[in-house]
């Protein structure tokens, strides 16, 4: 039972200002993703939740408790770091002891907590073994299992797949789901890759410039990004955008110029865009379809072909580099042109200051 | 690994391992050859390189000629031990704070460390010496521990400093919030991980407390019983001759544990001195 506030978080190193006001609401058993481009403060931020690094302003609250001036261990808060940072010169089980050697714990409970925790990472064989002699994927069970033997409240992970192979991370993530699941605690992962976050989060906070930019389920980001940042950070390959000039505003409905001369429709909340006004145009490259007529004409440069779909990269006609991903194995020499539509109601449209305008037509998930 | 040197640049560089070699260890041959003399031969003339009447008398002789001569050594040892012993705990605490910690006149500390490098002990020695008067410390050991130490504690930060920066701060933040102190994160983490680090310091601190003792030993102290080997060793010069031979033959036996040391712990020297220098 673990719930988390975070008030007002500000924090600077000097004066450079690295968190602005972050306010958050973790719920208890909520896998939380804090996800955004490096150096947007989402390291920062968990440390200070971890208690590594002191806020300039503002509280954390868990359960209730305001433990902003507290000791890690009195917060309930364990850590698994980017590194691992598992000691080199201990074997796995001393490893994974050392928080309960730190507190003085009897020998009997020690044995016995730390081959729970290993028979759960399934690291049993592996006990007597020093981390240099593990893969890259038991030092990191190993870190997990020095965080889960204490049986803290909150789980904090920073960026803990991001020194494994590509296929590896696949699998840990898949693993690190299913840990949630089985611990059922709270639990605030940290992560550059968005396709981490996707697939594991409960919720996701995207960060930009130390600011929280949208905060919410994975598939509330994707259909309704509150602005361009967000829009373009979540999904893969990202978002394009297209510079338009709004031609005619209805009530529920936004008629647009492109600068290549082809029009477009969207069934968008207008209120407070008029005739005119400069607007972008967001459309994800998977909402892209082949059509003679499409509004659409792109040069494409690259073809990636996938199997399951195939990736075209090129140039709208002077709006710079674009994206389509087209079902299939299609078949587009590279070098040629195409014509693409897409569907009114799969559009994003962002005003002057990159703010979403709300999408009437898009799906509404249960 | 490609073999990228031809043959005339192969002869060069042995020619100048060779010439080297020979500059830094011929004294130690010739001392050497010295102590397997008779007394006698040292002053024929003209030189003679090799003789048949190599012996190995004067290594027993010696003990007759200065028969405080194994006090002389295990003094030696006492004093360098105890200099290194002394360094290493004012070392240890002050380098981990040097390499993690940030606090006001950090680097002009580190500065003047290092200015006081550059003096000598001799130039401090009749300061020195009115000090250890005034506290009534001459003629001690003390007086030849205590001023070694300090002037090799500077050196000792320093080096350990830099090693105990490569160590990954992670492995402290994750001590931290496990729960564990300073002092015992510095214990059980970072002590354990820095031994390659201590030892390069340890000998580095020893051999230049060994080097340096018989300036102190000279300067502050004249009891017989308190001289290390370097200042015992002048008791060969007698009255009438000087046992050349012998002193020789005592001041091989005399480094021997020194080189023992050294042929032990040279792989974590080099190890030691090379850390850090690719990525692991």
């Amino acid at each position: 039972m673990a719930t988390l506030q975070l008030q007002n978080i500000e924090k600077s190193f000097g004066p450079t200002t690295v968190l602005k006001d972050v306010n958050l609401s973790i719920e208890d058993k909520e896998f939380v993703v804090f996800v955004g481009p490096s150096g947007c403060g989402k390291t920062t931020l968990l440390r200070i939740v971890a208690g590594l690094e002191i806020a300039s302003e503002g509280s954390i609250i868990i359960d209730g408790k305001d433990v902003s001036d507290d000791h890690p261990i009195d917060r309930g808060i364990s850590m698994v770091f980017q590194s691992y940072a598992l000691y080199p010169h201990l074997s796995v089980f001393e490893n994974i002891a050392f928080p309960l050697r730190v507190a003085k714990r009897p020998e009997e409970e020690i044995k016995d907590r730390v081959n729970k925790a290993a028979a759960i990472l399934q690291l049993e064989e592996r006990l007597n073994h020093k981390p240099g002699q593990l893969s890259g994927g038991q030092r990191q069970r190993v870190a997990i299992g020095r965080s889960i033997v204490r049986n803290p409240k909150v789980f904090l992970f920073d960026e803990p797949l991001s020194n494994l192979d590509a296929a590896l991370r696949g699998d840990m993530r898949v693993e690190l789901s299913k840990l949630h699941k089985s611990l059922d605690t709270t639990m605030i992962y940290v992560t550059h890759d968005q396709v981490e976050a996707m697939t594991m989060a409960d919720r996701i906070v995207v960060l930009n410039g130390g600011v929280v930019e949208q905060c919410g389920t994975p598939m509330d980001l994707y259909l309704r990004p509150r602005n361009k940042f967000v829009a373009g950070f979540i999904g893969h390959p990202k978002m394009n955008f297209l510079p338009a000039i709004v031609s005619r505003v209805e009530d529920r409905m936004l008629h647009v110029k492109l600068a290549n001369g082809g029009v477009m429709s969207m069934p968008v909340a207008s209120e407070g865009v008029k005739a005119g006004d400069n607007v972008d145009i967001g459309i994800r490259p998977e909402h892209m379809q082949l059509d003679e007529n499409g509004p659409v004409s792109m040069h494409v440069e690259v073809l990636e072909r996938l199997g399951a779909h195939s990736i075209a990269y090129g140039k709208v006609e002077g709006d710079g580099a674009f994206c389509a991903s087209l079902p299939g194995m299609a078949e587009i020499p590279e070098g040629t042109t195409i014509k693409l539509s897409i569907k009114p109601e799969d559009a994003y449209v962002f005003d002057e200051r990159g703010v979403a305008l709300q999408r009437l037509g898009a799906l509404e998930l249960a | 690994m490609m073999d990228r040197y031809s043959l005339p640049h192969k002869v060069f560089l042995y020619f100048c391992v060779v010439l080297f070699l020979g500059f830094i260890l011929l004294p130690f041959f010739e001392m050497f050859m010295t102590s397997l003399r008779p007394l006698e031969h040292l002053f024929r003339s003209p030189y003679q390189f090799w003789s048949d009447d190599f012996s190995f008398k004067a290594y027993s002789q010696m003990w007759e000629t200065v028969p405080m001569l194994p006090r002389y050594i295990a003094n030696s040892m006492l004093i360098s031990i105890s200099v290194t012993a002394l360094a290493l705990a004012f070392v240890i605490p002050a380098a981990y704070a040097y390499a993690r910690f940030d606090f006001k006149g950090k680097s002009l500390s580190l500065g003047i460390f290092l200015a006081v490098n550059m003096f000598s002990g001799a130039v401090l020695l009749i300061p020195l010496y009115k000090l250890l008067r005034n506290y009534g410390l001459l003629n001690t050991y003390f007086a030849m521990i205590v001023p070694g130490a300090a002037f090799l504690v500077p050196m000792g930060i320093w080096l350990l400093k830099s090693y105990l920066e490569k160590i990954p701060r992670e492995l402290e933040d994750a001590a931290f919030m496990d729960g564990a102190s300073r002092l015992y994160t510095l214990r059980r983490v970072v002590l354990p991980l820095a031994v390659p680090g201590l030892i390069v310091v340890g000998v580095a601190v020893f051999l230049s407390a060994y080097a340096q003792q018989f300036l102190f030993a000279i300067t502050f102290n004249s009891v017989k019983e308190f001289m290390p080997l370097p200042a015992g060793i002048l008791e060969f010069i007698g009255y009438q001759s000087v046992k050349w031979n012998q002193m020789m033959a005592a001041s091989i036996v005399g480094i021997l544990p020194v080189l023992v040391i050294f042929l032990f712990l040279q792989r974590y020297l080099v190890a030691g001195l090379t850390a850090g220098a690719i990525k692991e």
